[in-house]
């Protein structure tokens, strides 16, 4: 172990520390987006007029099949310009990694959440549906009181496990040089010569951090099945 | 009360209402009963509009239940269901799932809902429960709780669809005797059931259906006694034989 310095991982902490705060900043911001937004879009998308439904799927369909460095790229380059086209500034107006990277994830994420809810509002039973109605419930009521609350509960596991994927798939923020965990992790191997530590190091932070959350959802999953 | 006018639907080119026209009035117990496939069940989700119909016409205390412009919500919170599978919310408390439609359709208080929804449970015997869920319930507690939600709307009608017949035979009773209860005080029901001991005992009317028709609509006793069609011996003296 003579060739290895491990003790750059103890100097670089506070840096890092201020990556892996970008890196869960960034999960949690898509994370909430997604899943509001989400919501609404899985709602118009299984909405009886067309217009909405058609948009909604036009949507979801066009980010999933999309590449996410790709949508981050978009975002990245394509936004500048359209900006400066609307405000008919003389350069391109710069957005800047960091708000590239939660608007892109964000957008990208509805996309993934809006499939996980549209499907647990469908695996609500029509007699449901019925005994709502039949209470007098409007639509939106229906949904907020009885089909939702029940729906959220059945797909919890699943949008927990999408929210891990998405906190490493994070880690792509580096092609646009955002300093998350791992692009602050990198900057400090590359400036040290370092990279076996460093990459060592951030491996298994990520595991750990999954691997946790991950035991952590089955845990859940256990506690709020529904009793039927 | 009710008004049925011509009422015909189809699935696709399948035809499962034809022509039914008839009538509930204030304080009547009708009971609507014949062979599974009829079309029983499907009639009376169209009055409350959770079925749509191709033809005819339904009104609700005067006001139609297929016109555009009708306020459907308002109409259904006015109107009482019971469902064969009891359909409580299986996420709410017993004492939730009688509260949270007059909160949430009526604008009750939430003291108000309450103090009416443990009245409502004392009277179907079930005020020890109201903490529980509706997992925890037999089968012909849910369906106690499910009537007493369907009240707590003060409905001007309730609507029965096989309230029995997803209950284990032991339970049926209990359930029964709760609607007998109603029917007894004068509320206006029509109820689709197999339950002939029921029919006998409150029913003022009773609407036997075949194929999407309704083949006899007359009064209980003239139903029981003689019954016309031949359809309705053959499914009387089955039904009542075994």
């Amino acid at each position: 172990m003579g060739d290895f310095d491990f003790d750059v991982i103890a100097r670089s902490l506070p840096y890092l520390w201020k990556g892996m705060e970008y890196t869960l900043i960034l999960t949690l911001t898509a994370m909430a987006g997604g899943i509001f937004f989400g919501t609404l879009l899985a709602i118009a998308k299984l909405s009886s007029i067309p217009p909405l439904s058609i948009a909604a799927t036009a949507y979801v369909n066009l980010m999933r099949s999309t590449p996410l460095v790709l949508v981050i790229f978009w975002f990245y380059f394509l936004v500048p310009l359209l900006a400066q086209a609307i405000t008919g500034s003389e350069q391109p107006v710069p957005v800047g990694p960091d708000q590239t990277a939660l608007i892109s994830f964000t957008l990208f994420e509805i996309a993934y959440y809006c499939e996980i809810i549209r499907a647990g509002i469908q695996s609500i039973p029509t007699g449901q549906v019925s005994a709502g109605k039949a209470l007098g419930f409007t639509y939106f009521q229906q949904m907020l009181y009885v089909v939702l609350p029940q729906a959220f509960r059945n797909m919890l596991p699943v949008l927990l496990t999408q929210s891990i994927v998405l906190f490493q798939d994070t880690s792509l923020v580096y092609v646009i040089s955002a300093t998350d965990f791992l692009g602050a992790a990198s900057k400090v191997a590359q400036r040290d010569s370092r990279l076996v530590e460093m990459y060592s190091f951030v491996a298994v932070i990520y595991f750990l951090i999954s691997f946790t959350l991950s035991q952590f959802v089955k845990r859940l999953q256990l506690k709020f099945s529904i009793v039927r | 009360m009710i008004t049925l006018d011509g009422i015909s639907k189809w699935y696709g080119k399948f035809q499962v209402l034809s022509n039914c026209t008839t009538q509930v009035t204030k304080g009547e117990v009708v009971v609507v009963c014949g062979p599974s496939g009829s079309g029983k069940s499907t009639l009376i989700k169209c009055i409350n509009g959770l079925e749509p119909f191709q033809k005819g016409d339904i009104s609700v205390d005067g006001i139609s239940v297929n016109q555009a412009k009708t306020n459907l919500p308002k109409l259904r919170s006015r109107v009482g269901m019971v469902f064969q599978h009891f359909e409580l919310f299986p996420h709410l408390s017993v004492i939730d799932n009688l509260t949270i439609a007059p909160i949430k359709v009526l604008k009750r208080s939430r003291e108000e809902a309450i103090q009416k929804a443990m009245l409502l449970l004392a009277r179907v015997g079930l005020e020890s429960q109201a903490k529980k869920f509706p997992g925890q319930l037999s089968g012909g507690q849910q369906q106690r709780v499910a009537i007493a939600r369907a009240l707590a709307m003060d409905p001007i009608v309730m609507l029965f669809d096989e309230p029995t017949s997803a209950l284990d035979p032991e339970m049926v009773s209990e359930v029964l005797d709760v609607m007998v209860e109603l029917a007894e005080e004068g509320m206006t029901m029509m109820v689709v059931t197999h339950e002939m001991g029921f029919a006998k005992k409150v029913a003022h009317r009773v609407i036997f259906m075949d194929q999407g028709q309704i083949v006899e609509d007359r009064n209980k006793t003239e139903f029981f006694g003689s019954p016309q069609s031949e359809r309705a011996q053959q499914f009387l003296s089955k039904i009542l034989h075994s």
